[in-house]
């Protein structure tokens, strides 16, 4: 696996753009935005399991399929997975380089992303289909 | 000439032991654990989206002493989370800083959400 060279030129030449000024503001910010948003999520899924924790189906339809409920619930954990993913950005920058980093970074969106899908698959579910 | 590439984190235990650095570190571990945790929660909607079946056999691996166990470690690293994130947020803002102050937030953070995951729990678990 081969590094690419990174001379000072490189780093002192503003035309060079070297390193991830814009991506690194954006990862800051949409990671304090997002947060907001998972203290909503959180309140809303203390309320969801505290009302739900092992009743059966018919409750479940009747709490989680209501839309005033569903909706903010499927909404608030789309964002949530968005937090997953650039946290864990975080952990893999710190540790792992190149292609490593890559291939994990690629596996991290794609957990993120399937547990987006099935999470709001299935409330909206409940929510339009019973 | 040439320049390394940026340096990876060093090794843990070259550091002196300190209650900010434990909560630095908590703060992320708690983090990939509810990383890890968010899949619980989808299986749980899954399985009621599923069928009143599959439904039934998640509660009951949820309800087993096991689960409720690892329930409980899920609910304190959420709140511990957020706490955590709470206090960024304080930190975003130029506030509490100063020595002495940020080891009585990261004290705070540590209390505060063991309590608040025990009034959970004991609210609406143990008592309800």
């Amino acid at each position: 696996m081969r590094e690419e060279t990174i001379t000072r030129q490189t780093i002192a030449d503003p035309r060079s753009h070297y390193g991830d000024a814009k991506a690194s503001t954006r990862h800051f910010i949409l990671q304090r935005l997002s947060g907001v948003s998972n203290i909503v999520f959180l309140l809303l899924l203390l309320f969801i399991v505290v009302s739900l924790a092992g009743e059966d189906r018919t409750d479940m339809v009747e709490t989680v399929g209501n839309p005033l409920i569903g909706l903010p619930f499927a909404l608030t954990l789309g964002i949530l997975t968005l937090h997953m993913r650039n946290g864990m950005r975080d952990v893999l920058e710190d540790y792992f380089r190149g292609r490593t980093y890559r291939l994990y970074m690629m596996l991290n969106s794609l957990f993120c992303l399937i547990i987006a899908l099935l999470g709001i698959g299935a409330i909206l579910k409940l929510v339009f289909w019973g | 000439m040439t320049v390394r590439p940026r340096p990876l984190s060093p090794h843990l235990q070259i550091y002196r032991f300190t209650i900010t650095m434990a909560m630095s570190i908590v703060h992320r571990a708690t983090g990939i654990a509810n990383y890890a945790g968010t899949a619980l929660l989808v299986l749980w909607l899954l399985a009621a989206a599923w069928g009143p079946e599959p439904l039934e056999a998640v509660n009951g691996l949820y309800g087993s002493w096991i689960g409720q166990i690892i329930l409980f470690g899920y609910t304190w690293s959420l709140v511990h989370h957020m706490l955590g994130g709470i206090r960024h947020y304080v930190w975003d803002f130029i506030l509490g800083m100063e020595a002495g102050q940020r080891e009585m937030l990261a004290w705070a953070n540590l209390v505060a959400s063991t309590l608040i995951t025990l009034l959970i729990w004991t609210i609406f678990v143990w008592v309800a």
